[in-house]
């Protein structure tokens, strides 16, 4: 697979992913970003056995477990990367609860229910995570509950 | 309860970047890889020059003494373990296997982090011992050249700021690095543990 098609292909999943685990837009840019030139290095070590989307998403993941240590090495510079682009003021107010409360969570279940959303099989998500299948699925389980709870709190339907 | 009522995925894949062009993207990576090298590149020539700098005094003045000599050569190595345990440390995240599952990928993570712990801490530590030692030697031709009173009261500066260094900046130095540091690793700890399986 070339570079170009997985970049096109992941790009949005990658933005997404990064976005539920800091709620940030630039920095989540900036985050996946950071991921495709680690699949753009990593590329050549890719054996076909392993499946793309589990690959790329193990390397998504670890580098949003990452940030932690990186945002105390280099504070958070602010990059004008696409100055053009309108943020998202006009966006219905329930993708960005949606996003806060994911945020919210503890690291590894941001990680999850993203994956989850990204409607990718529980199976694969497991082997992403290092967890086993039912672990998973419980822990959905438990994720969707808390986001339900918290949509109705706020007064959604 | 029920949690089929609001559609979540819906509202998750509403949510778009702009995708930067991939020929941008390429231009990062090769950007970044460049000033990787550069950086490298910068670490080894000041090294290089400092050493070049001490060998020519011993050359250009010639010191007659052993001492001097094992002192030029001592502050030297002090200054290429400082470089060495900079760059190991850096290494050891080079080779944290980024295509890993969380749980595998963090277990590397912590004990990086402590090996890292480990190799500040020893590293200056011998970094204070080494360069100590090497000014103590250096400076012994020269004050015996001096009056006895010059010769002592050059020895008690010198002396003062050693003592100073390591009683005072060492530690102080250690406990900054081994804050940052145990912070990391107890946030690292703390995602580790919600990975416990139930």
């Amino acid at each position: 697979m070339v570079f170009e098609d997985l970049y096109k292909m992941y790009w949005q999943k990658i933005f997404r992913l990064c976005m539920g685990y800091v709620n940030d837009h630039d920095l989540a840019q900036d985050m996946a970003q950071e991921t495709f030139i680690i699949v753009w290095q990593e590329m050549p070590k890719f054996r076909n056995e392993a499946n793309i989307s589990t690959w790329i998403f193990r390397i998504a993941s670890n580098n949003c477990l990452r940030q932690i240590e990186k945002q105390k090495r280099h504070p958070k510079v602010e990059l004008p990367l696409n100055l053009k682009y309108v943020k998202d003021e006009n966006i219905e107010p329930e993708i960005q609860f949606l996003y806060k409360c994911i945020c919210e969570l503890p690291e590894t279940e941001r990680l999850i229910i993203s994956l989850e959303l990204e409607n990718i099989k529980q199976s694969e998500i497991a082997n992403i995570v290092g967890l086993s299948e039912v672990n998973i699925r419980v822990k959905i389980h438990r994720i969707k509950e808390k986001l339900t709870q918290k949509f109705k709190e706020n007064g959604h339907q | 309860m029920d949690t089929n009522n609001i559609n979540f995925g819906e509202l998750w894949n509403a949510k778009n970047a702009k995708q930067p062009a991939t020929k941008n993207l390429l231009v990062k990576i090769k950007k970044l890889k460049r000033s990787n090298r550069i950086g490298l590149i910068l670490i080894n020539i000041i090294l290089v020059l400092t050493s070049i700098f001490f060998l020519s005094i011993w050359f250009y003045y010639e010191p007659e003494l052993i001492t001097t000599k094992i002192g030029i050569v001592l502050t030297i190595l002090a200054m290429f373990v400082f470089v060495m345990a900079h760059n190991r440390s850096f290494k050891l995240f080079k080779n944290a296997k980024k295509t890993q599952s969380n749980s595998e990928y963090l277990k590397d993570l912590l004990s990086i982090k402590t090996k890292q712990q480990f190799l500040q801490t020893t590293m200056l530590n011998l970094y204070f011992i080494l360069l100590s030692l090497g000014i103590g030697l250096y400076i012994y031709e020269y004050t015996e050249q001096m009056t006895s009173f010059w010769g002592i009261f050059a020895y008690v500066i010198t002396s003062f700021w050693i003592l100073f260094n390591w009683f005072y900046l060492r530690p102080k130095q250690i406990k900054k690095q081994r804050a940052e540091l145990n912070e990391i690793i107890n946030k690292f700890e703390n995602i580790q543990s919600q990975l416990k399986q139930e």
